[in-house]
Protein backbone atom coordinates (compact mmCIF):
# COMPACT_ATOMS: atom_id res chain seq x y z
CA UNK A 1 0.00 0.00 0.00
CA UNK A 2 3.14 2.11 1.04
CA UNK A 3 4.52 1.78 -2.45
CA UNK A 4 1.47 2.12 -4.27
CA UNK A 5 1.18 5.67 -2.61
CA UNK A 6 4.83 6.14 -3.55
CA UNK A 7 4.35 5.64 -7.08
CA UNK A 8 0.86 7.69 -7.00
CA UNK A 9 3.29 10.25 -6.02
CA UNK A 10 6.20 10.03 -7.85
CA UNK A 11 3.54 9.78 -11.07
CA UNK A 12 2.32 13.28 -10.17
CA UNK A 13 5.08 15.24 -9.50
CA UNK A 14 6.36 14.13 -13.12
CA UNK A 15 3.19 15.40 -14.46
CA UNK A 16 3.73 18.48 -12.72
CA UNK A 17 7.19 18.72 -13.83
CA UNK A 18 5.79 18.19 -17.68
CA UNK A 19 3.17 21.15 -17.20
CA UNK A 20 5.83 23.26 -16.23
CA UNK A 21 8.04 22.90 -18.08
CA UNK A 22 5.46 23.69 -21.09
CA UNK A 23 3.96 26.51 -19.36
CA UNK A 24 7.79 27.67 -19.07
CA UNK A 25 7.96 27.40 -23.06
CA UNK A 26 5.28 29.57 -23.65
CA UNK A 27 6.29 31.72 -20.23
CA UNK A 28 7.17 34.76 -22.72
CA UNK A 29 3.82 35.45 -24.19
CA UNK A 30 1.96 34.74 -20.88
CA UNK A 31 3.86 37.61 -18.94
CA UNK A 32 4.01 40.27 -22.00
CA UNK A 33 0.80 42.60 -21.31
CA UNK A 34 -1.50 43.44 -24.40
CA UNK A 35 0.44 46.41 -24.44
CA UNK A 36 4.08 45.10 -24.40
CA UNK A 37 3.00 42.16 -26.89
CA UNK A 38 1.85 45.13 -29.57
CA UNK A 39 5.60 46.94 -28.89
CA UNK A 40 6.90 43.60 -29.42
CA UNK A 41 5.33 42.59 -32.56
CA UNK A 42 5.80 46.62 -34.05
CA UNK A 43 9.48 46.55 -33.33
CA UNK A 44 9.42 42.90 -34.96
CA UNK A 45 7.55 44.40 -37.70
CA UNK A 46 10.38 47.47 -38.11
CA UNK A 47 13.00 45.07 -38.05
CA UNK A 48 11.43 43.04 -41.16
CA UNK A 49 10.88 46.37 -42.80
CA UNK A 50 14.93 46.76 -42.43
CA UNK A 51 15.20 43.09 -43.74
CA UNK A 52 13.19 44.27 -47.20
CA UNK A 53 14.73 47.01 -47.61
CA UNK A 54 18.76 45.63 -47.16
CA UNK A 55 17.36 42.83 -49.73
CA UNK A 56 16.25 44.76 -51.82
CA UNK A 57 19.62 46.50 -52.36
CA UNK A 58 21.68 43.65 -52.14
CA UNK A 59 19.84 42.34 -55.00
CA UNK A 60 21.50 44.84 -56.89
CA UNK A 61 25.19 43.48 -55.89
CA UNK A 62 26.78 40.69 -57.82
CA UNK A 63 25.24 37.57 -56.08
CA UNK A 64 28.08 36.64 -53.51
CA UNK A 65 29.06 32.74 -54.31
CA UNK A 66 28.83 30.24 -50.95
CA UNK A 67 32.48 29.65 -51.92
CA UNK A 68 33.83 32.89 -52.61
CA UNK A 69 37.32 34.19 -52.51
CA UNK A 70 38.32 36.77 -49.83
CA UNK A 71 38.58 39.49 -52.60
CA UNK A 72 35.09 39.03 -53.43
CA UNK A 73 33.91 38.97 -49.69
CA UNK A 74 35.52 41.99 -48.84
CA UNK A 75 34.65 43.71 -52.47
CA UNK A 76 31.06 42.59 -51.73
CA UNK A 77 30.50 43.25 -48.09
CA UNK A 78 32.22 47.43 -48.85
CA UNK A 79 29.54 47.96 -51.96
CA UNK A 80 26.62 46.89 -49.88
CA UNK A 81 27.68 48.92 -46.76
CA UNK A 82 27.93 51.52 -48.89
CA UNK A 83 24.54 50.79 -50.49
CA UNK A 84 22.46 50.80 -46.75
CA UNK A 85 24.60 53.77 -45.37
CA UNK A 86 23.53 55.69 -48.40
CA UNK A 87 19.75 54.88 -48.48
CA UNK A 88 19.96 55.06 -44.25
CA UNK A 89 21.61 58.40 -44.64
CA UNK A 90 18.81 59.87 -42.45
CA UNK A 91 18.84 57.13 -39.68
CA UNK A 92 19.02 57.58 -36.09
CA UNK A 93 19.33 56.25 -32.72
CA UNK A 94 15.76 54.90 -31.67
CA UNK A 95 14.49 54.14 -34.77
CA UNK A 96 13.63 50.53 -34.26
CA UNK A 97 14.61 50.95 -30.43
CA UNK A 98 11.48 53.56 -30.01
CA UNK A 99 11.20 54.61 -26.36
CA UNK A 100 8.52 52.16 -25.87
CA UNK A 101 10.77 49.18 -27.45
CA UNK A 102 13.56 50.17 -25.33
CA UNK A 103 11.99 50.43 -22.49
CA UNK A 104 10.36 46.53 -22.88
CA UNK A 105 14.23 45.55 -23.74
CA UNK A 106 15.73 46.56 -20.70
CA UNK A 107 12.79 45.34 -19.03
CA UNK A 108 13.79 41.76 -20.83
CA UNK A 109 16.96 41.75 -19.98
CA UNK A 110 16.66 42.23 -15.98
CA UNK A 111 14.38 39.67 -15.76
CA UNK A 112 15.96 37.39 -17.53
CA UNK A 113 19.53 38.35 -15.92
CA UNK A 114 18.41 39.45 -12.68
CA UNK A 115 21.25 38.53 -9.72
CA UNK A 116 24.05 36.20 -10.06
CA UNK A 117 23.31 35.64 -13.58
CA UNK A 118 23.48 39.22 -14.33
CA UNK A 119 26.62 39.80 -12.98
CA UNK A 120 28.32 37.26 -14.77
CA UNK A 121 26.97 38.50 -18.10
CA UNK A 122 28.22 42.06 -17.02
CA UNK A 123 31.50 40.80 -16.40
CA UNK A 124 31.64 38.84 -19.71
CA UNK A 125 30.61 42.05 -21.37
CA UNK A 126 32.56 44.62 -20.19
CA UNK A 127 35.83 42.54 -20.56
CA UNK A 128 35.43 41.91 -23.85
CA UNK A 129 37.35 43.43 -26.37
CA UNK A 130 34.94 46.03 -27.99
CA UNK A 131 36.53 49.14 -26.62
CA UNK A 132 36.99 51.24 -29.67
CA UNK A 133 33.38 50.02 -31.39
CA UNK A 134 31.71 53.17 -32.05
CA UNK A 135 28.41 52.84 -31.46
CA UNK A 136 26.79 55.04 -33.92
CA UNK A 137 23.97 54.26 -36.35
CA UNK A 138 25.33 53.39 -40.17
CA UNK A 139 28.45 52.88 -38.81
CA UNK A 140 30.42 49.49 -39.57
CA UNK A 141 30.79 47.29 -36.18
CA UNK A 142 35.14 47.49 -36.75
CA UNK A 143 35.83 43.64 -37.94
CA UNK A 144 39.11 43.70 -35.41
CA UNK A 145 36.83 44.21 -32.04
CA UNK A 146 35.36 40.72 -31.14
CA UNK A 147 31.60 39.81 -30.80
CA UNK A 148 30.92 39.13 -27.76
CA UNK A 149 28.39 35.49 -27.73
CA UNK A 150 25.05 36.10 -27.00
CA UNK A 151 23.11 33.69 -24.03
CA UNK A 152 20.99 32.00 -25.71
CA UNK A 153 18.22 31.98 -22.78
CA UNK A 154 18.11 35.62 -23.78
CA UNK A 155 18.32 35.47 -27.96
CA UNK A 156 14.91 33.10 -26.95
CA UNK A 157 13.11 35.92 -24.49
CA UNK A 158 14.37 39.01 -27.06
CA UNK A 159 11.86 40.34 -29.88
CA UNK A 160 12.88 38.17 -32.77
CA UNK A 161 15.04 39.41 -35.90
CA UNK A 162 15.06 38.06 -39.08
CA UNK A 163 18.48 36.30 -39.82
CA UNK A 164 20.02 38.93 -41.00
CA UNK A 165 20.56 41.20 -38.08
CA UNK A 166 22.10 40.27 -34.30
CA UNK A 167 21.60 41.43 -31.44
CA UNK A 168 25.48 42.09 -29.57
CA UNK A 169 26.13 43.57 -26.60
CA UNK A 170 29.28 46.71 -26.42
CA UNK A 171 29.72 48.01 -22.69
CA UNK A 172 26.28 48.23 -21.54
CA UNK A 173 24.44 49.19 -25.07
CA UNK A 174 22.51 46.20 -27.26
CA UNK A 175 23.55 47.15 -30.58
CA UNK A 176 21.33 45.55 -33.76
CA UNK A 177 23.84 44.70 -36.79
CA UNK A 178 23.70 43.50 -39.95
CA UNK A 179 25.97 40.56 -40.14
CA UNK A 180 26.46 40.81 -43.47
CA UNK A 181 27.61 44.87 -44.17
CA UNK A 182 28.38 45.00 -40.32
CA UNK A 183 26.03 48.29 -40.24
CA UNK A 184 24.91 49.27 -36.69
CA UNK A 185 21.56 49.33 -37.57
CA UNK A 186 20.10 50.84 -34.11
CA UNK A 187 21.45 50.89 -30.41
CA UNK A 188 19.72 50.80 -27.17
CA UNK A 189 21.78 52.37 -24.21
CA UNK A 190 22.38 51.40 -20.70
CA UNK A 191 20.82 47.67 -21.33
CA UNK A 192 22.95 45.26 -19.14
CA UNK A 193 21.23 44.93 -15.55
CA UNK B 1 88.14 66.78 -17.99
CA UNK B 2 87.43 66.96 -21.79
CA UNK B 3 89.09 63.24 -22.28
CA UNK B 4 86.34 62.07 -19.24
CA UNK B 5 83.59 64.40 -21.30
CA UNK B 6 84.87 62.39 -24.83
CA UNK B 7 85.12 58.74 -23.35
CA UNK B 8 81.20 59.37 -21.96
CA UNK B 9 80.32 60.61 -25.21
CA UNK B 10 81.58 57.62 -27.19
CA UNK B 11 80.22 55.05 -24.76
CA UNK B 12 76.58 56.20 -24.76
CA UNK B 13 77.25 56.46 -28.61
CA UNK B 14 78.14 53.00 -27.94
CA UNK B 15 75.05 51.54 -26.56
CA UNK B 16 72.45 53.58 -28.46
CA UNK B 17 73.82 53.17 -30.96
CA UNK B 18 74.01 49.04 -31.07
CA UNK B 19 71.52 48.52 -28.60
CA UNK B 20 68.48 48.90 -31.19
CA UNK B 21 70.55 46.63 -33.71
CA UNK B 22 70.70 44.07 -30.73
CA UNK B 23 67.05 43.92 -30.59
CA UNK B 24 66.00 44.25 -33.68
CA UNK B 25 68.40 41.22 -34.50
CA UNK B 26 66.61 39.14 -31.44
CA UNK B 27 63.11 40.10 -33.25
CA UNK B 28 64.06 38.93 -36.55
CA UNK B 29 65.70 35.85 -35.82
CA UNK B 30 62.76 33.09 -34.36
CA UNK B 31 63.94 31.54 -31.43
CA UNK B 32 65.81 27.69 -32.52
CA UNK B 33 62.36 25.55 -31.54
CA UNK B 34 63.52 22.16 -30.01
CA UNK B 35 61.59 19.54 -32.22
CA UNK B 36 60.98 15.79 -31.10
CA UNK B 37 61.32 13.67 -34.26
CA UNK B 38 57.50 12.44 -35.23
CA UNK B 39 55.96 9.20 -33.12
CA UNK B 40 52.69 8.12 -33.79
CA UNK B 41 50.74 6.90 -31.86
CA UNK B 42 47.27 6.83 -34.04
CA UNK B 43 46.64 3.29 -35.80
CA UNK B 44 46.27 4.17 -39.62
CA UNK B 45 43.88 1.78 -40.83
CA UNK B 46 42.64 1.97 -43.84
CA UNK B 47 39.62 3.25 -45.04
CA UNK B 48 39.45 5.00 -41.22
CA UNK B 49 38.09 8.36 -40.86
CA UNK B 50 41.31 10.73 -40.16
CA UNK B 51 41.34 14.41 -39.40
CA UNK B 52 42.67 17.28 -37.53
CA UNK B 53 41.27 19.25 -34.76
CA UNK B 54 42.24 22.81 -33.77
CA UNK B 55 40.97 26.15 -32.72
CA UNK B 56 41.96 29.90 -32.17
CA UNK B 57 44.63 29.46 -35.12
CA UNK B 58 44.56 33.13 -37.11
CA UNK B 59 46.97 35.32 -36.12
CA UNK B 60 49.81 34.77 -38.55
CA UNK B 61 52.38 34.74 -36.01
CA UNK B 62 55.39 33.16 -35.78
CA UNK B 63 53.83 30.76 -33.72
CA UNK B 64 50.92 29.48 -35.58
CA UNK B 65 53.61 28.81 -38.55
CA UNK B 66 55.98 26.77 -36.24
CA UNK B 67 53.24 24.91 -35.39
CA UNK B 68 52.20 24.46 -38.71
CA UNK B 69 55.33 23.11 -39.85
CA UNK B 70 54.67 20.24 -37.45
CA UNK B 71 51.46 19.61 -38.46
CA UNK B 72 52.89 18.81 -42.29
CA UNK B 73 55.27 16.86 -40.49
CA UNK B 74 52.80 14.52 -38.99
CA UNK B 75 50.81 14.67 -42.27
CA UNK B 76 53.48 12.18 -43.95
CA UNK B 77 52.40 10.37 -41.39
CA UNK B 78 49.23 10.69 -41.10
CA UNK B 79 47.09 11.49 -43.69
CA UNK B 80 44.68 13.41 -42.37
CA UNK B 81 41.80 14.31 -44.77
CA UNK B 82 40.06 17.04 -43.41
CA UNK B 83 40.39 19.83 -40.94
CA UNK B 84 38.08 20.69 -38.12
CA UNK B 85 38.36 24.40 -37.20
CA UNK B 86 36.83 25.62 -33.78
CA UNK B 87 36.57 29.38 -34.47
CA UNK B 88 38.74 32.51 -33.76
CA UNK B 89 40.13 31.62 -37.48
CA UNK B 90 41.03 35.15 -38.15
CA UNK B 91 41.94 37.69 -35.93
CA UNK B 92 41.32 41.51 -35.57
CA UNK B 93 40.83 42.48 -39.36
CA UNK B 94 39.94 40.24 -42.34
CA UNK B 95 40.74 41.74 -45.42
CA UNK B 96 41.67 39.93 -48.02
CA UNK B 97 45.53 40.09 -46.94
CA UNK B 98 44.32 38.86 -43.86
CA UNK B 99 43.37 35.66 -44.82
CA UNK B 100 45.88 34.80 -46.33
CA UNK B 101 48.83 35.37 -43.96
CA UNK B 102 46.55 34.14 -41.02
CA UNK B 103 45.06 31.17 -42.88
CA UNK B 104 46.23 30.45 -46.35
CA UNK B 105 49.75 31.12 -46.42
CA UNK B 106 50.22 29.20 -43.04
CA UNK B 107 48.42 26.03 -44.37
CA UNK B 108 49.44 25.95 -47.55
CA UNK B 109 50.79 22.80 -47.91
CA UNK B 110 47.76 21.48 -46.78
CA UNK B 111 45.51 23.53 -48.96
CA UNK B 112 47.71 22.32 -51.89
CA UNK B 113 47.80 18.67 -50.70
CA UNK B 114 43.64 18.52 -51.07
CA UNK B 115 43.60 18.74 -47.27
CA UNK B 116 39.63 20.46 -46.87
CA UNK B 117 39.02 22.96 -44.02
CA UNK B 118 35.79 23.11 -42.14
CA UNK B 119 35.06 25.73 -39.84
CA UNK B 120 33.08 27.04 -36.68
CA UNK B 121 32.80 30.49 -35.87
CA UNK B 122 34.30 32.34 -32.77
CA UNK B 123 33.54 35.67 -31.24
CA UNK B 124 36.41 36.76 -33.17
CA UNK B 125 35.13 36.08 -36.57
CA UNK B 126 32.96 37.79 -38.62
CA UNK B 127 29.44 35.76 -40.37
CA UNK B 128 31.21 36.60 -43.52
CA UNK B 129 33.42 33.68 -42.93
CA UNK B 130 30.68 31.16 -44.01
CA UNK B 131 31.47 32.57 -47.92
CA UNK B 132 35.19 31.97 -47.76
CA UNK B 133 35.61 28.80 -50.14
CA UNK B 134 38.41 27.22 -47.82
CA UNK B 135 36.12 27.42 -45.06
CA UNK B 136 34.04 25.00 -46.39
CA UNK B 137 30.74 26.56 -44.58
CA UNK B 138 28.77 26.46 -47.37
CA UNK B 139 26.98 30.01 -46.67
CA UNK B 140 25.93 28.43 -43.47
CA UNK B 141 27.10 29.73 -39.86
CA UNK B 142 26.15 26.05 -38.69
CA UNK B 143 25.98 22.64 -40.41
CA UNK B 144 26.40 19.01 -40.77
CA UNK B 145 28.96 17.34 -42.93
CA UNK B 146 29.18 13.32 -43.11
CA UNK B 147 32.89 11.30 -43.30
CA UNK B 148 32.82 7.89 -43.53
CA UNK B 149 29.78 7.29 -41.81
CA UNK B 150 30.78 9.86 -38.89
CA UNK B 151 28.42 13.02 -38.39
CA UNK B 152 29.61 16.05 -37.50
CA UNK B 153 27.46 19.17 -36.57
CA UNK B 154 29.81 22.52 -36.73
CA UNK B 155 27.38 24.65 -34.75
CA UNK B 156 28.05 28.97 -34.30
CA UNK B 157 28.06 29.35 -30.22
CA UNK B 158 28.31 32.98 -30.72
CA UNK B 159 24.46 33.26 -31.69
CA UNK B 160 22.66 30.25 -30.70
CA UNK B 161 19.15 31.35 -31.11
CA UNK B 162 16.03 29.49 -31.05
CA UNK B 163 16.34 28.91 -35.62
CA UNK B 164 20.01 27.25 -35.11
CA UNK B 165 18.43 25.05 -32.06
CA UNK B 166 15.94 24.20 -33.78
CA UNK B 167 17.45 22.58 -37.20
CA UNK B 168 20.87 21.30 -34.63
CA UNK B 169 17.79 19.03 -32.89
CA UNK B 170 15.47 17.97 -36.56
CA UNK B 171 18.99 17.18 -37.75
CA UNK B 172 19.98 15.24 -34.83
CA UNK B 173 16.39 13.54 -34.66
CA UNK B 174 17.05 11.93 -38.55
CA UNK B 175 20.77 11.20 -37.69
CA UNK B 176 21.60 7.61 -37.78
CA UNK B 177 25.34 8.14 -38.31
CA UNK B 178 27.21 5.33 -35.61
CA UNK B 179 29.66 8.22 -34.15
CA UNK B 180 28.05 12.09 -33.73
CA UNK B 181 30.38 14.67 -33.19
CA UNK B 182 29.89 18.43 -32.91
CA UNK B 183 32.06 21.23 -32.90
CA UNK B 184 32.65 24.81 -31.97
CA UNK B 185 33.79 27.65 -29.97
CA UNK B 186 32.61 28.07 -26.58
CA UNK B 187 33.56 25.08 -24.61
CA UNK B 188 30.64 23.76 -22.46
CA UNK B 189 33.01 22.16 -19.58
CA UNK B 190 36.88 23.64 -19.21
CA UNK B 191 39.00 24.18 -16.13
CA UNK B 192 40.61 27.66 -17.97
CA UNK B 193 40.90 30.52 -15.83
CA UNK B 194 40.41 33.30 -18.37
CA UNK B 195 36.96 32.08 -19.23
CA UNK B 196 36.02 28.60 -18.22
CA UNK B 197 32.82 26.15 -18.91
CA UNK B 198 30.08 28.08 -20.46
CA UNK B 199 26.95 27.62 -18.48
CA UNK B 200 24.81 29.21 -20.85
CA UNK B 201 25.71 27.11 -24.01
CA UNK B 202 25.69 24.13 -21.90
CA UNK B 203 21.98 24.46 -20.46
CA UNK B 204 20.96 24.34 -24.15
CA UNK B 205 23.20 22.01 -25.57
CA UNK B 206 23.92 19.45 -23.47
CA UNK B 207 20.14 18.05 -23.04
CA UNK B 208 20.54 17.76 -27.05
CA UNK B 209 23.21 15.61 -26.81
CA UNK B 210 22.83 13.23 -24.51
CA UNK B 211 19.16 12.88 -26.12
CA UNK B 212 20.42 12.27 -29.69
CA UNK B 213 23.51 10.53 -28.66
CA UNK B 214 26.09 12.65 -29.24
CA UNK B 215 29.64 11.15 -28.87
CA UNK B 216 32.25 13.90 -29.15
CA UNK B 217 32.63 17.48 -28.47
CA UNK B 218 35.06 19.42 -29.55
CA UNK B 219 35.60 23.45 -28.88
CA UNK B 220 38.27 25.67 -28.45
CA UNK B 221 38.30 29.60 -27.39
CA UNK B 222 40.57 28.55 -24.30
CA UNK B 223 44.24 28.89 -25.68
CA UNK B 224 45.36 25.28 -24.13
CA UNK B 225 44.49 21.91 -24.58
CA UNK B 226 42.51 19.97 -22.22
CA UNK B 227 40.73 16.33 -22.15
CA UNK B 228 37.70 16.25 -20.02
CA UNK B 229 36.31 13.79 -17.62
CA UNK B 230 33.37 11.97 -19.68
CA UNK B 231 30.41 14.29 -18.74
CA UNK B 232 27.14 11.93 -18.90
CA UNK B 233 28.66 9.77 -21.33
CA UNK B 234 30.06 12.68 -23.57
CA UNK B 235 33.50 13.11 -24.28
CA UNK B 236 34.57 16.43 -24.51
CA UNK B 237 38.07 18.16 -25.82
CA UNK B 238 39.35 21.78 -25.51
CA UNK B 239 41.86 22.56 -28.33
CA UNK B 240 42.11 26.02 -28.41
CA UNK B 241 45.93 26.75 -28.67
CA UNK B 242 46.31 26.58 -32.55
CA UNK B 243 47.62 30.22 -32.88
CA UNK B 244 49.04 31.13 -28.72
CA UNK B 245 48.83 28.95 -25.40
CA UNK B 246 47.62 30.83 -22.47
CA UNK B 247 50.08 29.55 -20.11
CA UNK B 248 49.41 27.98 -16.50
CA UNK B 249 45.75 28.77 -17.79
CA UNK B 250 44.15 25.58 -16.30
CA UNK B 251 43.03 25.61 -12.82
CA UNK B 252 44.80 23.16 -10.76
CA UNK B 253 43.21 20.45 -9.63
CA UNK B 254 40.06 20.78 -10.84
CA UNK B 255 37.39 17.83 -10.89
CA UNK B 256 36.93 18.27 -14.75
CA UNK B 257 41.00 17.72 -15.83
CA UNK B 258 41.64 14.20 -17.43
CA UNK B 259 44.82 15.67 -18.64
CA UNK B 260 45.73 19.35 -19.73
CA UNK B 261 48.40 20.54 -21.43
CA UNK B 262 49.23 24.78 -21.19
CA UNK B 263 52.84 24.97 -21.69
CA UNK B 264 52.49 25.41 -25.71
CA UNK B 265 50.68 25.78 -28.58
CA UNK B 266 49.06 22.01 -29.85
CA UNK B 267 46.57 20.29 -31.80
CA UNK B 268 45.19 17.15 -32.00
CA UNK B 269 44.95 14.53 -34.48
CA UNK B 270 42.16 11.74 -34.94
CA UNK B 271 41.30 8.43 -36.35
CA UNK B 272 37.98 6.98 -36.13
CA UNK B 273 37.92 2.79 -37.15
CA UNK B 274 34.87 1.60 -36.58
CA UNK B 275 33.82 1.20 -32.98
CA UNK B 276 36.89 3.03 -31.78
CA UNK B 277 37.63 6.58 -31.56
CA UNK B 278 42.27 7.33 -31.50
CA UNK B 279 43.22 10.84 -30.88
CA UNK B 280 46.95 12.29 -30.25
CA UNK B 281 47.56 15.92 -29.06
CA UNK B 282 51.07 17.04 -30.51
CA UNK B 283 52.52 20.50 -29.29
CA UNK B 284 54.61 22.95 -30.93
CA UNK B 285 58.07 20.98 -30.21
CA UNK B 286 56.43 17.63 -31.66
CA UNK B 287 56.59 16.14 -28.74
CA UNK B 288 53.37 14.17 -27.76
CA UNK B 289 51.32 15.39 -24.58
CA UNK B 290 48.30 12.92 -24.83
CA UNK B 291 46.71 10.24 -26.50
CA UNK B 292 44.18 7.63 -25.80
CA UNK B 293 41.69 6.01 -27.56
CA UNK B 294 37.37 6.27 -26.98
CA UNK B 295 35.70 3.09 -27.50
CA UNK B 296 31.76 4.07 -28.69
CA UNK B 297 29.24 3.26 -25.92
CA UNK B 298 26.74 0.95 -27.17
Amino acid sequence: MKSVKKHYSLLIFVILGILAASRMATAQESTLSAEDRKTMDEFETRAKEYSRMRESLEEKLPKLAKEATAEQIEAHKLSFQKMVQEARAGAKQGDLFTPAAAQLVRTIIKTEFGGKDGAELRKKVLEAETKGVPVKVNLPYPDSKEQVEMPPALLLVLPQLPKQLRYRFVGTNLLLLDRENSLIIDYLTNALP
Amino acid sequence: MKRIYYILLVFTLVIYGTAPAAVQAQKSSPQTVQTTAPSLTLPVREGSVKFMAVGDTGRGNREQNELAQVMFQYRRLFPFDFVLLMGDNIYYQESAEDMKTKFENVYRPLLDGGVKFYASLGNHDESNQRFYAPFNMNGEEYYRIEKGGVSFYALNSTYMDKRQLTWFENELAKDTAKWKIAFFHHPPYSSGKRHGSEDEIRVFLEPLFIKYSVDVVFTGHEHFYERIKPQKGIYYFVTGAGGEVRKNNIKKNSPLTEKGFDADLSFMLIEIAGDEMYFQVISRTGATVDSGMIKLSS
